[in-house]
């Protein structure tokens, strides 16, 4: 997947340098919002496909919530942080610290909301995030506590930094750490959204 | 907000009427779309007359939209942890 991804960005600068203008990619460069549109409703599908979670919430009850809402409440505030320090305005640097390590979607979304230089800084930090947490999580286990471990991994606790979770810590970590993956997948969409077109931050 | 309306009746159709063994071909999906809006925004970034004036800043500024918000996740869920979940280690 990361590879795939670095390889379509190379790709479209390449083309983009090239100075090429063939209708067959004009076609997709020139409808990204319906592309969005359908990538939107396919991550829809996903999340309600995990049926699995009302189960999950009635069995761990609200301390399933503390991990995602430490994550998603830190993330939030390194937003308007890291707006301060960069310049960008408020909506856009929240919008780009809400993906929680979910580069391909917040890349793609943040790029298509506001071009495609924040795009890209969206999905580079966000690309960072993922692959500094498998160097990171080994550490935390030792140093800090299992749960600490699904802090760096964020929106991709359920699925790429699982294996490495999974090596350092224990079974309930591991089952905190998925449902922690789909509560931060579901809001990374909607804190995207809410947070680039939030009247107080434009 | 249309995006997530769209989303919201995506949630309705996968928890409803959308049949669990066609899970693999949505994630084809979700992979075609997200391959075709990055290809798309490095086109963008390569039209750029400044491009590679540009480059050295991005990495900067990425970097910085990296470090804080992973620190800060860190420090809030271990507090938070600390506080309100028992700290067990392996």
């Amino acid at each position: 997947m990361v590879i795939l991804t670095i390889i379509a960005l190379l790709l479209g600068i390449l083309y983009g340098i090239s100075g090429l203008d063939l209708a067959a990619v004009s076609l997709f460069t020139s409808h990204t919002d319906g592309i969005l549109y359908i990538l939107m409703f396919s991550v829809g599908i996903s999340i309600g496909l995990h049926k699995g979670i009302l189960n999950s919430l009635r069995q761990y009850h609200v301390k399933i919530f503390i991990i995602p809402f430490g994550i998603i409440t830190a993330s939030f505030a390194s937003g308007i942080l890291c707006g301060i320090i960069t310049g960008y305005p408020l909506n856009l640097s929240t919008a780009i610290t809400s993906g929680m390590g979910w580069y391909s979607l917040t890349g793609a979304t943040v790029g298509n909301l506001a071009g495609a230089e924040p795009g890209s800084v969206a999905f580079l930090s966000n690309l960072m995030r993922e692959i500094f947490s498998f160097l990171i999580i080994p550490y935390l286990a030792v140093k800090c506590n299992n749960y600490t471990c699904i802090a760096p991994a964020g929106a991709t606790s359920e699925d790429t930094t699982l294996p490495i979770i999974m090596k350092y810590t224990n079974e309930e970590t591991v089952v905190l750490s998925v449902l922690n993956g789909i509560i931060c997948s579901a809001f990374v969409p909607v804190l995207i959204s809410l947070s680039y077109h939030f009247p107080l931050f434009q | 907000m249309d995006i997530l309306i769209i989303m919201c009746l995506g949630i309705l159709v996968g928890n409803r009427i959308f049949p669990k063994e066609k899970k693999k071909l949505n994630e084809y999906l979700q992979l075609s779309c997200t391959l075709l809006l990055i290809f798309s925004m490095g086109v963008m970034l390569g039209q750029r007359d400044s491009f590679f004036e540009d480059l050295a800043s991005l990495g900067i500024t990425s970097f910085i939209f990296f470090l804080i918000p992973t620190a800060l996740s860190i420090l809030a869920v271990y507090f938070l942890t600390k506080r309100f979940l028992q700290n067990k280690k392996n």
